[in-house]
């Protein structure tokens, strides 16, 4: 059966999915999941049932599909509301709809790349912001990403709901996946700067020999499966190990120091 | 950078402790730690979003906010729903106006470990349980699953930030006299720990990979076949079965008797047939993986010659993060192609 929209609809469906995008990352970070969007779509386009099953099916298969260390998955997000939109609109079966809406989550996880890159000039912005000591701008910068997010995808989601399922795909598949594949590497490399930033300010000349302890540590933990998930704890025991150790003999040697008699003659 | 970040704050007298008004403001501003979330800082501008009330209250001098607000928009990312025991500790710090190096430095040694605790915590544990649970309620149709969805997960969250919000406040506040009477020694020990998350970071979070197969000739690769003949058709299988000479002939030893090619076998059947195992080789095309070879000389190469490039560049080119960033998204586009030539990625 095909429903007829009405332009309530397509208002609730694009301020649910604004608030859902934003949930995604921030706020509760659970309202987002289809087992809640499932039936929330459902009410609004008059059929919960529907909504809550579609939901729960999409909910089952993205367990172990999670946002786990700063990885992007197909975004549930947009699937899981496409899921519920497509299984009542179009009276596809819960997991045939759930199929259906793989595509067009890929288009919430290219949004999310996009929206993660172009973000990051802005922190020059907030740096001088930062200079100022304003910090009415730090939170305008907060709030300008957030309505971005949930503005992409308000549009993605409302195009489809009225485009329907064939115009979605021809959405997808025309964007050309060089361009989407430059900028996800380019996305992965961003950190590098952050990194970098770090070392420039933490870094003194006897230190980098820790850095690449680190590096290596991390390399030869991450080589071993079992223990790939607790790798960071792990290596935050080892360092603080050594860092503990250097402040024990540091303390010591000044102990040192001061009871020889003199503290400008100290080592 | 034009900005340089002083090493000490101004005002040096400890700022009164934060009330707990104050603390649970933080507490409820952590949940918009990821709002501004971005690939160069990740959680940075969210987190001086969400610990702002709290400076505002420590630093009444205009510079010294300045450069406490400067020196928390480096580089920052934690787990969301533990976040909050960052901001205790390192709000404590502030309050009694820390060095910046120390400050920095706990900041970055705290924020590691948590991202592998929260990801056990709640990924793998809570909302695969929950979740799991509420689905095949909802998939029965029972409307109460989303609910009970809710309910359960954010009252565990909620619960884990503001209680660790005030613990680690006070910890934080209890271990300052230990701090302060070593703060050098302290500042170096939190900075080694701090250096080495970091080289740890740089692998873990490094994903860069290059994808790129140089072809390198062909070879040939045996497969072996297996078939049963009759007696009269095997000798029509002797190249295939025996080995040869240049001249074609079949090689015998010293005894006369034919010898069999590699992984080559002759067995009788009772049937009088013979089973037999040969080898056909087909030509296959080699490929040389460049990142196989990287990964032979030391794994995540990429991902440590971009951050030590990128350090080279901000220390001896005096670049900026946003000429640091144009760089990696030229190389990006470059290395993916315009749909002119192959992508690497």
């Amino acid at each position: 059966m095909n429903l007829e929209i009405t332009v309530l609809q397509i208002i609730l469906v694009f301020i649910v999915t604004f608030i859902a995008a934003i949930d995604q990352f921030s706020f509760l970070e659970s309202l987002y999941q289809p087992i809640v969007m499932g039936p929330v779509i459902g009410a609004i386009l008059g059929d919960v049932t529907t909504g809550l099953v579609v939901g729960g099916t999409y909910q089952l298969m993205t367990i172990g599909n999670m946002p786990v260390g700063g990885a992007q998955p197909p975004n549930p997000v947009i699937g899981g509301i496409m899921a519920a939109i497509l299984a009542i609109t179009l009276g596809l079966t819960p997991t045939v709809a759930v199929a259906t809406a793989i595509p067009f989550s890929l288009l919430g996880q290219y949004a999310v790349t996009l929206l993660f890159t172009a973000m990051s000039p802005v922190m020059s912005y907030a740096d001088r912001a930062a200079e100022e000591a304003n910090p009415g701008k730090i939170v305008a910068v907060n709030y300008f990403a957030m309505a971005v997010l949930g503005l992409l995808f308000g549009v993605i989601v409302t195009l489809f709901f009225v485009g329907g399922a064939t115009f979605g795909n021809r959405v997808v598949s025309a964007i050309p996946t060089w361009l989407m594949s430059g900028l996800s590497a380019a996305g992965g490399m961003m950190r590098f700067v952050g990194f970098a930033i770090l070392l420039k300010v933490m870094v003194s000349r006897e230190m980098w020999g820790f850095y690449f302890m680190g590096f290596a540590l991390a390399n030869v933990l991450a080589g071993i499966p079992e223990l790939a998930s607790s790798a960071l704890l792990l290596l935050a025991l080892i360092g603080f190990a050594f860092a503990f150790w250097d402040f024990q003999q540091q303390t010591a040697l000044q102990a040192a120091a001061v009871s020889m008699g003199g503290d400008d003659d100290g080592i | 950078m034009a900005f340089s970040i002083p090493a000490q704050y101004k005002d040096l007298t400890p700022a009164p402790k934060l009330d707990r008004a104050t603390l649970n403001r933080m507490a409820w501003r952590s949940v918009f730690l990821q709002a501004s979330f971005n690939y160069e800082r990740m959680q940075a501008a969210g987190w001086l979003y969400a610990i702002l009330p709290g400076l505002l209250k420590i630093h009444k001098n205009k510079d010294d906010l300045a450069a406490s607000m400067a020196h928390n928009l480096e580089f920052f990312n934690t787990h969301p729903f533990l976040v909050t025991f960052v901001m205790g500790i390192v709000l404590s710090l502030e309050q009694n106006k820390a060095d910046i190096a120390t400050i920095r430095a706990v900041r970055v040694s705290a924020m590691g470990p948590l991202g592998g605790i929260g990801d056990a915590l709640f990924w793998f544990t809570l909302v695969p349980i929950t979740a799991g649970i509420t689905s095949n309620m909802a998939l029965t149709g029972n409307i109460a699953a989303p609910f009970l969805f809710l309910l359960i997960f954010n009252v565990a969250q909620f619960a884990i930030r503001y209680w660790l919000m005030h613990w680690s406040y006070r910890l934080g506040t209890d271990a300052i006299g230990i701090l302060t009477a070593n703060a050098r020694q302290f500042t170096r020990a939190a900075s080694i720990l701090g250096v080495f998350v970091v080289g740890a970071l740089t692998s873990l979070y490094g994903g860069t990979t290059v994808n790129v197969q140089i072809p390198n000739g062909t070879t040939f690769e045996a497969t072996p076949i297996t078939t049963v003949v009759s007696a009269d058709e095997l000798d029509r299988y002797e190249p295939l079965l025996y080995e040869l000479d240049e001249n074609g002939d079949v090689v015998r030893n010293a005894e006369g008797e034919p010898q069999l090619a590699d992984g080559a076998s002759i067995r009788p059947l009772e049937s009088g047939d013979f089973l037999i195992t040969y080898n056909e080789y087909d030509e296959v095309p080699v490929t040389i993986d460049i990142q196989e070879i990287l990964n032979g000389i030391i794994p995540k190469l990429i991902p440590l010659t971009l951050t030590l490039l990128l350090y080279f560049l901000f220390v001896k080119r005096n670049w900026t993060p946003l000429q640091a960033i144009g760089f990696l998204l030229l190389l990006g586009l470059v290395g993916s192609g315009f749909g002119l030539w192959p992508s690497i990625w």
